[in-house]
């Protein structure tokens, strides 16, 4: 997953567990950014009573880095607070939730917006509604409508949201997780002998009908950027007070200390696919700044090697390559610095020298129109798709699949060519694939799927 | 590698009240006592330097009403971690110790 349950430890934390990272030009509003953290994977969207809701004792912030450190200059703040209308009834609605204001919803969340910039900070808006999750059409009649009402304008031209969604990461898990396998490919897959493939197959959507815990916020790119240097690095991270004690006399926990980072995420899949067991929940722990210890996963990445030997005979060249030892830059590149200027023509989002994983966005770099994107991003062609940035729609699964494959290793050795078959990698879905689709507009995540519906 | 905590400036927190405190303590070797009054001016919530991991903290929270956890990480040593709303200290003091571990048997 990019960053579903990728780490021992945040794996048995799900509220404080971020699942993916979104950061783009907005194309209805292209003068801003729209910057998307999800947490809480894999909700099944029947799952009540008591239905999802973010951690009242978890920091989630939105970080950018406009000065290529790989540390925070601005951090978007989120802190979340929980009511309980009516203590004595085990709903969590009791009638039908027809506005965020309806005294029928019991159990509601709001929540506070802080902006840090540097040492100083500023509370952008405080008691903001979430909405309710999707229950079904007797508790939320009108679920988009509703959750319409959960987007807050703050003026200044920041816009947020913070809420259930439809999970818009897809990803065929069920196969990818067994050892490797990809449907459209299985046949040429090594199955260990066992012969349990005999032709391709189609891919299966693993998140599909599932929903997320989106937090989204929509900022006026001159508020984030540095006049000259329009490529900002952006990541989220979730915190949690260093004491949590169960307090058995009252029935819950008692949180004290400092918070200190349990949740980190940038670029998809960096610490899922690269970073090894062992060192998964450190990397968690640290600031982009420290990744430097990190590079050798992303420029000698287990993955590539693995990739010829699960597919015999299908990557010769990526074989040779991994033997030669060479370090991948651009990998390094695509993950660590951003890309300099002259190894694609027109674009870069090169941050500095410092190895840190951010999601690097030119924010110069006009969105795509709609009918001309291509969900491989820059690899398509798309210079406004990942890795420039993430859009909702980016299969960003393809995407580092061809590139850890060879793809773009002639971008820094002109003398490689990758083979045929890492062109095209994929593990056979599209954006189609996700049920409920996404939207034009702010937040751009779908509708969640309702509980009535799902599974169905 | 050190951990990033204890990198980290400690402020000084009153040994009478911690004493006080662990008086109190029930049986676990992470004690918890809830003071109502620890008017300690290092334990207010300061925006300190970001060290790794640790994130500043913008529109905190009051600090002063919560409970103070001790956490004797090593009782030989005499190496106390002291946790009050959003920060916490640091001490080593083997009499301290040695008093929590005898207070909870």
């Amino acid at each position: 997953m990019s960053s579903h349950r990728e780490a021992p430890e945040i794996s048995k934390d799900p509220v404080a567990d971020s699942t993916d990272v979104y950061a783009f030009v907005s194309p209805d509003h292209p003068s801003t950014v729209t910057l998307i953290a999800n947490y809480i994977p894999l909700q099944g969207p029947a799952g009540g009573p008591n239905f999802y809701e973010f951690g009242d004792d978890v920091l989630y912030e939105i970080h950018i880095d406009n000065n290529g450190d790989g540390e925070a200059d601005i951090s978007y703040q989120f802190r979340f607070s929980t009511q309980v209308l009516d203590p004595d009834t085990f709903l969590y609605n009791t009638g039908p939730i027809a506005s965020l204001g309806s005294t029928n919803w019991n159990r509601r969340q709001s929540y506070d917006v802080t902006a840090m910039n540097g040492y100083s900070y500023a509370t952008l808006a405080s008691g903001l509604a979430c909405p309710p999750c999707n229950i079904g059409p007797l508790s939320t009649p009108d679920y988009a409508s509703l959750a319409a009402q959960a987007v807050h304008s703050l003026g200044g031209g920041v816009t947020v949201f913070a809420g259930q969604r439809a999970e818009g990461f897809y990803v065929d898990l069920g196969s990818i997780f067994d050892l490797a396998d990809l449907r459209p490919f299985e046949n040429l897959h090594a199955q260990y002998g066992l012969n349990v493939f005999s032709g391709p197959a189609a891919g299966v959507n693993a998140t599909d009908q599932l929903n997320v815990h989106s937090i989204a916020i929509q900022v006026p790119i001159s508020s984030v950027t540095r006049p000259g240097h329009p490529t900002i690095g952006v990541w989220t991270t979730a915190s949690r007070q260093r004491v949590r004690l169960w307090d058995a006399d009252n029935g819950e926990n008692v949180n004290s200390g400092p918070f200190r980072q349990v949740s980190r995420l940038g670029n998809p899949l960096v610490n899922e696919v690269l970073i090894p067991l062992g060192r998964k929940d450190l990397w968690n722990s640290l600031p982009p700044s420290d990744d430097k210890q990190f590079a050798g996963y992303v420029t000698q990445p287990g993955l590539a090697a693995l990739l010829p030997a699960l597919y015999p005979g299908v990557f010769p060249k990526l074989a040779a390559l991994v033997a030669s030892g060479k370090p991948r830059a651009d990998l390094q590149a695509i993950l660590l610095t951003g890309i300099p200027a002259g190894l694609i023509s027109g674009f870069e989002n090169l941050t500095g020298s410092v190895l840190a994983d951010m999601l690097r966005l030119n924010t110069s770099i006009k969105p795509t129109p709609a009918s001309k994107q291509s969900i491989y991003g820059l690899l398509g062609g798309d210079v406004a798709g990942f890795p420039n940035g993430r859009r909702v729609t980016d299969d960003v699964v393809a995407i580092e699949l061809r590139a850890l494959a060879g793809v773009t290793y002639p971008l820094v050795d002109k003398s490689f060519t990758a083979d045929a078959a890492a062109a095209k990698l994929t593990d056979g879905l599209t954006p189609a694939s996700v049920s409920s689709p996404y939207l034009g507009q702010f937040p751009y995540l779908g509708v969640p799927y309702s509980g009535f519906d799902n599974p169905s | 590698m050190p951990s990033h905590d204890a990198k980290r400036a400690s402020a000084e927190l009153s040994r009478r009240s911690l004493l006080q405190g662990a008086a109190t303590v029930g049986a676990a070797g992470l004690a918890a006592t809830t003071v109502a009054a620890v008017a300690n001016p290092a334990l207010a919530a300061t925006a300190r330097a970001s060290a790794a991991g640790q994130p500043r903290l913008g529109g905190e929270r009051p600090a002063s009403s919560g409970p103070i956890v001790v956490h004797v990480r090593n009782a030989k040593s005499g190496d106390i971690e002291v946790f009050s709303g959003t920060s916490q200290s640091r001490l080593r003091d083997k009499d301290l110790a040695a008093r929590i571990a005898r207070a909870i048997g």
